[in-house]
């Protein structure tokens, strides 16, 4: 099975994820890991570029809503920018846009991040 | 010390009041198991105590909440408690020993926790759970009231867990309606798809893609088949990194796919050959079908779940079956496109290339289509041509709109050559055929107009036929090669004729009577030349100049020269005879006939040209005809090296002519 990988990258405050590949069951998990060990260390903004992650699956949105209610609890926020329409459209229809921000681009997600 | 019976109800109703703000408060089953149980406890004077929730679906109570005890694993309740149970659901029991229906691990758990209460949690009919109180603190024995308080605490727990229930079941069907919206989506989307994508692998990429994501698959690809090779093609693949395996169409689940008409759900106790060649278990298959015939497949791996893989079920192969529908309706209308534009773009490169004018029309007569060559014969823009009706861009030529009214009128193929086109220029002469346009049903949508711009063909032609023969134009017309018109050293045969006395014959004779014998002779002499291919170079008075090898060279030259000239003696006796009985006086002429190489090509001033030969050549060949007698042929020396085995000459005395210093060699053809 194509690998599932990430680049985890500060800016600021601010935690920026780039993934690449299925946001599936794997993808998410990883996210979620690097999430989580940002959180620890105290930081609690996070950004996903999904650029090179053009699909995505319900358990992969599951994920990402784990995600955002444990960052929730923190007062932390979870944004994307750079996704494809089909994931955008997926995002929208799971509810989770309401809980978390869609940018249309990275400058534009950092500047709503801060 | 005494505690009086109204600090006793002002503990209880604190108790209830702490209750309310728990239920209020708490946003987490959880949270509400675990503080009610506390209060309940407290209330009381308990120690021990446990919140099982029950359910239904799995038959089991698992722990909500516990205190003084582990929680520990699930338990599955037997079925007698279940329905024993049930008897007590508004109210309690109160265990003196342990009953007979509560066995098992259960039963372990009761005694465990020192259950002394037991309090049903029930709606209507439905049991949510039970909560269990142990004994209270010291032994001390429970009091109507403190049972009364424990009911009123559990029907409280019963309405919380109900309305959680109720949230929760909320909560799944929003998910579960957010997904159906996800899948009809993206059905809608690939519905759009069907109009707006044309490139079959896009297609096929992108229908794999939203397949996968919305089926939660791990993996997937598209296998296409083509009649002419036995092996699946995998058109696209998602997710797989593994080289994709050779997949024969003669698999058995292809084969029992195509026989049901229906796609496949693939779990591990099915074993067959495609689970094995893609080292995959789970796999969910359906075929793209489109009017009735198999495009190819679609395989999706592993639906995923928050817990590991799990088996693809009958709707997850529906809503895969909808998809592979629309997806095989879109390649094939993909395909369709690409098919008609590939064809297109064949006639066009075919009408662009041609030198035939394409014109179409619409049944109305308006030009819808014009070739490059068309335009180049029109010597007009497109834009200007197309949108127009036939009858205004056609207004001075009566001759074409005659034909294409006919060919409209009559259906029929209508043709015409040599029409002058003034539309272009009083110069312009075309060829026109007019033909119906029909559709697949036989019905005229139009016509289609071929031209053909013969003005320079027309040109040559008037050009030459008064020079040579119709075989040599056509063949100079068939070969640009030949015709080299630009001035050539080459090699020719030459042939003169002049008649014998004419000049005191026409003294004798009225004017127009010279012009009209003079005509039939040539006309006589001159079918002769073209008989044999000769190239009538001059008429200069009575005298013919014939060249033999220019404009267009042959190996038998000389032959078709002293032939001509011979043919021309034998046809002058038979003129003569007509003119005898016409009472007209004979006429005889001579002929000289020479080879050699002469200058050839268009030679004169910009208003007169004519093509032509120059040189010694041409002179020694005028010089024969002028030594030549009546009825006598004389050929020089290279004439007669040529086709002296083919002719019979006599040799003569060599003779003098002028511009030459020493003697020529003369030969006299017996005729």
């Amino acid at each position: 099975m194509a690998d599932f990988s990430l680049e985890v990258k500060d800016e600021g405050d601010v935690v920026v994820i780039e993934t690449n590949g299925y946001l599936n069951n794997v993808g998410g998990e990883k996210i979620s890991q690097a999430c989580y060990e940002k959180m620890e260390n105290g930081k609690i903004l996070f950004l996903l570029d999904l650029e090179n992650s053009k699909v995505v699956n319900s358990i992969g949105v599951s994920i990402l809503i784990e995600i955002i209610e444990k960052l929730q609890d923190v007062d932390g926020r979870l944004g994307y920018y750079n996704l494809a329409p089909i994931v955008e459209k997926t995002f929208n229809i799971m509810g989770l846009t309401k809980y978390s921000t869609v940018f249309s681009s990275k400058s534009e997600a950092l500047e709503g991040m801060s | 010390m005494e505690i009086s019976g109204s600090d006793q109800l002002e503990y209880y109703l604190s108790s209830l009041n702490e209750l309310g703000e728990i239920l209020i408060e708490a946003d987490k089953v959880e949270q509400i198991g675990t503080g009610v149980l506390r209060l309940t406890l407290g209330t009381i004077m308990a120690s021990k105590g446990v919140i099982f929730l029950y359910k239904k679906d799995k038959e089991e109570l698992s722990f909500l909440a516990s205190q003084g005890i582990d929680k520990a694993e699930p338990i599955s309740p037997p079925k007698k408690f279940v329905e024993n149970i049930k008897k007590y659901r508004y109210g309690h029991v109160v265990l003196e020993n342990t009953p007979k229906w509560i066995t098992g691990k259960l039963k372990k758990q009761i005694v465990e926790s020192k259950t002394r209460v037991i309090l049903p949690l029930f709606h209507q009919n439905h049991m949510l759970g039970v909560m269990c109180v142990s004994k209270k603190f010291m032994g001390e024995e429970y009091s109507s009231t403190d049972v009364k308080i424990l009911e009123i605490i559990a029907h409280h727990l019963t309405k919380a867990l109900y309305n959680y229930e109720l949230i929760q079941d909320v909560e799944d069907k929003k998910t579960e309606i957010n997904l159906k919206l996800l899948e009809l989506e993206t059905l809608f989307d690939i519905s759009v798809a069907i109009s707006s994508v044309l490139d079959t692998e896009e297609l096929g990429e992108d229908v794999l893609w939203r397949a996968v994501g919305i089926l939660n698959a791990s993996k997937g690809m598209m296998l296409l088949q083509k009649e002419t090779n036995p092996i699946l093609e995998p058109s696209a693949t998602f997710n797989w990194d593994e080289k994709t395996p050779l997949l024969s169409k003669k698999l058995e689940v292809f084969k029992k796919i195509e026989e049901n008409n229906a796609g496949v759900v693939l779990t591990p106790e099915n074993k067959v050959h495609l689970q094995k060649k893609l080292n995959e278990k789970h796999l969910v298959v359906a075929p793209l079908k489109a009017k009735n015939k198999t495009q190819g497949y679609m395989v999706l791996c592993n639906k995923e779940t928050r817990h590991g893989i799990e088996a693809f079920n009958q709707l997850d192969l529906d809503l895969l079956t909808a998809l592979c529908n629309q997806a095989a309706v879109a390649m094939d209308n993909a395909k369709l496109f690409k098919d008609i534009t590939e064809a297109k773009q064949f006639n066009e490169s075919i009408l662009g290339s041609i030198a035939t004018g394409v014109i179409t029309l619409d049944p109305i007569g308006e030009i819808d289509s014009i070739n490059l060559a068309g335009t180049t014969i029109m010597k007009m823009e497109e834009e200007n041509i197309v949108g127009n009706h036939y009858m205004y861009l056609f207004e001075k030529d009566e001759e074409i709109l005659e034909l294409i009214s006919s060919a409209e009128i009559e259906n029929k193929i209508r043709s015409e050559i040599n029409i002058p086109f003034f539309t272009v220029s009083k110069e312009t002469v075309i060829n026109m055929s007019v033909a119906p346009r029909l559709d697949p049903e036989g019905n005229t949508q139009g016509l289609v107009i071929a031209l053909e711009d013969i003005t320079d063909v027309s040109k040559v032609k008037n050009t030459f036929k008064r020079y040579v023969s119709k075989q040599v134009v056509d063949e100079l017309l068939d070969d640009d090669a030949k015709l080299n018109l630009g001035g050539e050293k080459r090699e020719v045969t030459i042939l003169f004729t002049d008649i014998r006395g004419f000049t005191s014959m026409s003294e004798k004779m009225k004017p127009e009577r010279v012009v009209s014998t003079l005509n039939e002779y040539f006309s006589q002499m001159i079918d002769i030349v073209f008989k044999y291919n000769g190239t009538l170079d001059k008429i200069i008075g009575d005298e013919l100049m014939i060249v033999y090898g220019a404009p267009i060279a042959a190996e038998n030259d000389t032959e078709r020269a002293v032939i001509t000239a011979v043919e021309m003696q034998d046809q002058i006796k038979i003129l003569n005879k007509e003119r005898k009985k016409r009472k007209e006086a004979p006429i005889q002429f001579g002929v000289g006939i020479n080879r050699g190489l002469v200058v050839s090509g268009n030679i004169g001033s910009r208003d007169m040209m004519d093509y032509t030969v120059i040189g010694d050549t041409v002179n020694l060949g005028a010089r024969l005809c002028s030594a030549a007698g009546p009825g006598e042929i004389l050929v020089s020396d290279s004439v007669w090296e040529v086709t002296k085995e083919n002719f019979s000459y006599n040799p003569l005395d060599p003779i003098n002519v002028k511009g030459k210093k020493d003697k020529i060699s003369v030969y006299q053809i017996q005729t």
